[in-house]
């Protein structure tokens, strides 16, 4: 998945979308994701019922119980272009695949648009956490998958009695996570994923 | 496996970014590319 991220540039003048697809919850995923130094395509939690994606594709390996290491190619009009396994100990050769991809957008008739130039996140964004607080941990977690730390500053509540001073001045009360953009605290972590994600990472 | 020239099944799962992520909202603009895979922690 590294390798998939490093070449995201590739992918993306070719018109192509990656997804990743396990079994995996998105915790586990979120989780994976940043402990691989982040993650900004989405992996899919093909999760409930188990395998139902993969099973559709014919990657669910039904004896094992797992998904096969196998990567599909879809062109935008819906038509499989590229099937293909590993194994499920293989390792695939993300060049190849990312020339493959090229050599079917090239080939490929249907309408495409290209991937538009994400706004990113606004000067002087300000992210409050705190401690043993699992909202703010999701916010993090999103933070080093959209490889944020550094452009978004990060302030804990429960570890600098100043930080908590400046966010109850900007948001009126305590509580965090709450995300400053423009002077504007926003609260839910849900809406503050979702913010850092249509600024750095849309679909 | 799937074939090649198939009609691509419909899907839509969560992600690790909190989105649901469906084929057909990516279908007419974006080709796909699908990497499945055993379980997190394993290789690419």
């Amino acid at each position: 998945m590294p390798a998939v991220e490093a070449q995201l540039a590739r992918f993306r003048a070719a018109h192509t979308q990656v997804l990743g697809v396990s079994v995996d919850s998105v915790h586990c995923h979120a989780n994976w994701a940043k402990d691989l130094g982040g993650i900004s395509f989405p992996l899919l939690a093909d999760f409930n019922p188990k395998g139902a994606v993969a099973r559709a594709y014919g990657a669910y390996l039904e004896q094992a119980g797992i998904t096969d290491r196998a990567t599909v190619i879809i062109d935008s009009g819906g038509v499989v272009r590229h099937a293909s396994s590993v194994t499920p100990a293989g390792q695939r050769d993300i060049s190849q695949l990312a020339a493959l991809c090229e050599e079917i957008d090239r080939a490929s008739a249907s309408p495409k648009e290209p991937f538009a130039e994400p706004p990113g996140v606004a000067d002087g964004a300000v992210l409050y956490v705190k401690s043993r607080c699992g909202f703010s941990r999701a916010t993090l977690l999103a933070m080093d998958n959209l490889h944020l730390a550094g452009r978004v500053q990060v302030t804990n509540i429960t570890e600098d009695a100043a930080a908590k001073e400046a966010l109850v001045r900007v948001a009126g009360k305590e509580t965090a996570p709450c995300l400053v953009l423009g002077g504007k605290p926003m609260h839910e972590s849900k809406d503050i994923i979702r913010t850092l994600v249509e600024a750095t990472s849309p679909l | 496996m799937i074939a090649i020239e198939d009609k691509a099944p419909d899907f839509a799962l969560q992600d690790h970014l909190g989105r649901t992520v469906s084929l057909g909202q990516l279908l007419g603009r974006r080709n796909v590319m699908l990497l499945f895979y055993p379980l997190d922690w394993t290789p690419t």
